[in-house]
């Protein structure tokens, strides 16, 4: 496999000190505050708004949407800023990341005149509705169904895990809209639902640390109208591969723990350990030649190429890599992991390494990424 | 194994199974504990497990009070069970009897010792919130002390580890110490290894349900029509965790006999060492092979791979066994495989 390199412009460059000292300020001000994996577990609706106010969601869209045309890796570098800030931009990180993509590509006009200037004003987030209780990894067998009605469908059934769904208006929900037959993957259908529609239930599920996070959604006879189904009808599976591809190739599959690493880097430093910053640097050189390939992908992405045998890899490796962190921080520096400490190396740990074990399941399981890849090597 | 160790573990087994549930071990998270457990465990007179029957104890010795520590690691009970009679037990090493109010300990790092009055900083104690005495460590010019101090005047800063386990900062400033008992370097190393011999008996109880649970739940989860244990990535986590976990039970098991012998090698070192590794390993997969699930609060897996992220960053750790077994390397005078066998010439001569 090979992935293009990539050099950033001197346009680009300047992007990023403008987003880095945004961000700087941000936090001086107490905006907000560092968090590892506040990209999926840090929902701050404020925040969004103010993130929309710089036009820096959806930016790569079309102006006629109000989106600002931007390239590809100007979204990457911005979200790598957010991640490299631990900054909590998960209130509107998946309608930015694969809500709009998804519309653009398969949507009707009505949707995206709908949807997408609310997204790039920060007014409307969605949450994504694929497993079910009885389907994670074998999610084409999702019983949630939808029966034709004049005008729309009804919905009936259950989604689990929804990350931020408490905080969403949508949900873009992978549905059966014909029985189950012989191959589970065809009849299936993205509807999007309005969250705050009749019959729609949400119940927080706690994170292991308590915290709310996810959620099950409860559908009970939900009307549907017809503008809201995505793309084809019974077409679900194939542009959910699609969406995939966004899904797992970011720089989000790397940087969940990077605030910690930063930060062991810096004790380090002064500490003066050479030792320890040799290890460290082993780390560095990991994170380096992973976002060669998250970067590589982002530009295939950008030409509109295949990209789904490298998004698994980027995914799998990457996660393990953002789960190694905190098992090498602890070994380099004497660190107390404690959720509460006025020290940020402290709380870094402890977060990297309570949300550890999520970086390798959320977005498919590593093992099943394994048999995606493996797939697409023989089959080259 | 003794028969009193056979017969106090199914005790302690049947109340911990029956009392300690999944809500139980959450009291933690709402600032309460299992008091009813405590109180069962003290009418049973199992906090006089190793306290001899002349001093009103129970008897038996330290290996059955470790054998326990497994069980409370296993069921994650939230009690000082582990706290209280260890302190006692360190107490009796220096001829101090123990004490019937809750007490805890911490030793790894010393306070500093002005003719009878305490000063300086202690981390992470732990269940300081509720215990009246402390056994703790203290420093008067190169001589070290253990000490025994009153908790009620000390200023306490409470917080929780990553299980939600009560731990505290305690300052001592100007306390006084109730007890004072001079040790040797011999001394603190014996009582560091009973303190390390503790951590992993508890490690080890959390390690093993982490397994089982895992095992159990591979049964049971069924996703592309059949149970994911039929899947053979899923098979190579069973099979590593297996392996960590045999690893571990029989080095826990080897270093229970052999403080129970009275015998202090470098046995308890090598096992907390290799705990670090195994409980990453076993959480780790653990994790994985449950996948969602397993990350809510409402599953029961955190409530022990959270103990083992914790308790691997407490007390006498890894890195601190490390360092004393590369130092022992180092001065001594046996290679590699004489120290294995802690047998050389000049031994069996002798
Ligand atoms: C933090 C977090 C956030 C999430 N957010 C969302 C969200 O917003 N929306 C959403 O829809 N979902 C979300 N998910 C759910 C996620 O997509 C699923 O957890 C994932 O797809 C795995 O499904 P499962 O948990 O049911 O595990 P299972 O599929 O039951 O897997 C259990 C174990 O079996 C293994 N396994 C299963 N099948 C195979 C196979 N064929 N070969 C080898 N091994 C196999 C798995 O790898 C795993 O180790 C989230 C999950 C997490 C942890």
């Amino acid at each position: 496999m090979n992935l293009p390199k990539v050099q950033f412009t001197e346009e680009q460059k300047q992007f990023r000190q403008e987003v880095r000292s945004f961000l700087k300020q941000h936090i001086e001000k107490g905006t907000f505050e560092t968090r590892c994996d506040s990209w999926l577990s840090g929902s701050n609706p404020d925040f969004s708004k103010i993130v929309a106010e710089q036009g820096w969601i959806g930016m790569t869209w079309p102006k006629q949407y109000g989106g600002k045309e931007r390239s590809t890796l100007d979204r990457y570098i911005l979200t790598e800023e957010f991640l490299a800030f631990g900054a909590p931009v998960a209130a509107h990180w998946f309608a930015d990341r694969q809500t709009g993509p998804l519309l653009l590509r398969f949507g009707t006009e009505y949707q995206k005149e709908f949807f997408l200037p609310k997204i790039i004003k920060g007014e409307c987030f969605f949450a994504i509705g694929l497993s079910e209780p009885n389907s994670g990894s074998d999610l084409a067998s999702v019983t949630t169904r939808a029966e034709k009605v004049e005008g729309g469908w009804i919905v009936n059934g259950a989604k689990t895990w929804s990350s931020n769904a408490q905080d969403s208006h949508y949900m873009v929900t992978l549905i059966r809209t014909e029985p189950l037959g012989e191959k589970k993957h065809e009849g299936l259908s993205q509807f999007i639902i309005d969250l705050k529609g009749e019959g729609v239930t949400i119940t927080p599920i706690r994170y292991l640390t308590g915290e709310p996070h996810f959620n099950d959604v409860f559908f009970d006879n939900v009307f549907v109208p017809d503008e809201m189904v995505v793309g084809t009808l019974g077409n679900g599976w194939k542009q959910g591969l699609a969406e995939l591809a966004f899904e797992r190739s970011g720089p989000e599959r790397i940087l969940s723990t990077f605030p910690l690493l930063n930060e062991a880097i810096e004790q380090l430093k002064k500490k003066r350990d050479y030792a320890g910053l040799e290890e460290a640097m082993k780390l560095v050189a990991e994170l380096w030649s992973l976002r060669n390939l998250s970067i590589g992908v982002a530009k295939v992405l950008e030409e509109g190429g295949e990209v789904n045998i490298p998004a698994a890899l980027v995914k799998s490796i990457g996660t393990k890599f953002e789960q190694k962190i905190p098992e090498i921080v602890r070994l380099l520096l004497d660190v107390y992991p404690d959720l509460q400490s006025e020290k940020e190396i402290e709380r870094y740990l402890a977060e990297s390494i309570l949300h550890a074990p999520g970086f390798t399941i959320r977005g498919g399981t590593s093992e099943v990424l394994y048999g995606i890849l493996a797939k697409g090597v023989i089959a080259q | 194994m003794s028969e009193i160790k056979e017969m106090v573990a199914e005790v302690v087994e049947k109340v911990l199974k029956h009392k300690v549930e999944k809500e139980t071990v959450d009291l933690l998270e709402e600032n309460l504990w299992a008091e009813n457990v405590w109180q069962l465990l003290l009418e049973n007179e199992l906090h006089n497990v190793a306290v001899s029957e002349e001093e009103g104890g129970a008897g038996g010795d330290i290996e059955d009070l470790l054998e326990l520590y497994g069980l409370i690691g296993k069921y994650a009970a939230p009690v000082p069970f582990i706290e209280h009679t260890l302190a006692n037990y360190l107490l009796k090493q220096i001829d101090i009897k123990g004490y019937e109010q809750l007490t805890t300990y911490s030793i790894t790092a010393p306070l500093q010792l002005k003719e009878d009055a305490l000063f300086g900083t202690l981390k992470h104690v732990p269940w300081a919130k509720y215990a009246e005495k402390i056994v703790a460590l203290a420093q008067e010019g190169s001589q070290q002390f253990i000490v025994v101090a009153d908790l009620e005047n000390a200023v306490l800063k409470n917080g929780t580890n990553l299980a939600a386990e009560p731990r505290s900062e305690v300052v001592f400033e100007n306390m006084k110490a109730l007890q004072k008992v001079p040790i040797t370097a011999k001394q603190y190393m014996s009582l560091s290894k009973l303190v390390t011999a503790a951590s992993v008996s508890k490690m080890n109880g959390a390690l093993t349900t982490v397994f089982q649970l895992s095992v159990q739940f591979s049964k049971e989860r069924e996703q592309f029509g059949r149970p994911i244990h039929r899947f053979q990535l899923v098979q190579q986590h069973l099979a590593n965790m297996a392996g960590e976990q045999t690893l571990m039970t029989v080095a826990t098991n080897n270093v229970q006999t052999l403080l129970g012998d009275g015998q202090e090698g470098l046995e308890v070192a090598y096992t907390r060492l290799r705990m670090d590794d195994a409980s990453r390993a076993v959480a780790t997969a653990a994790h994985q092979v449950h996948a969602a699930i397993g990350v809510t609060h409402e599953h029961r897996l955190h409530q022990f791979t959270r103990r083992l992220w914790a308790w691997r960053d407490e007390e006498f750790t890894a890195r601190y066994w490390k360092q004393q077994l590369a130092k022992q390397m180092l001065e001594s005078k046996m290679d590699l495989w004489e120290s294995i066998t802690e047998q050389n010439e000049a031994h069996v001569h002798a």
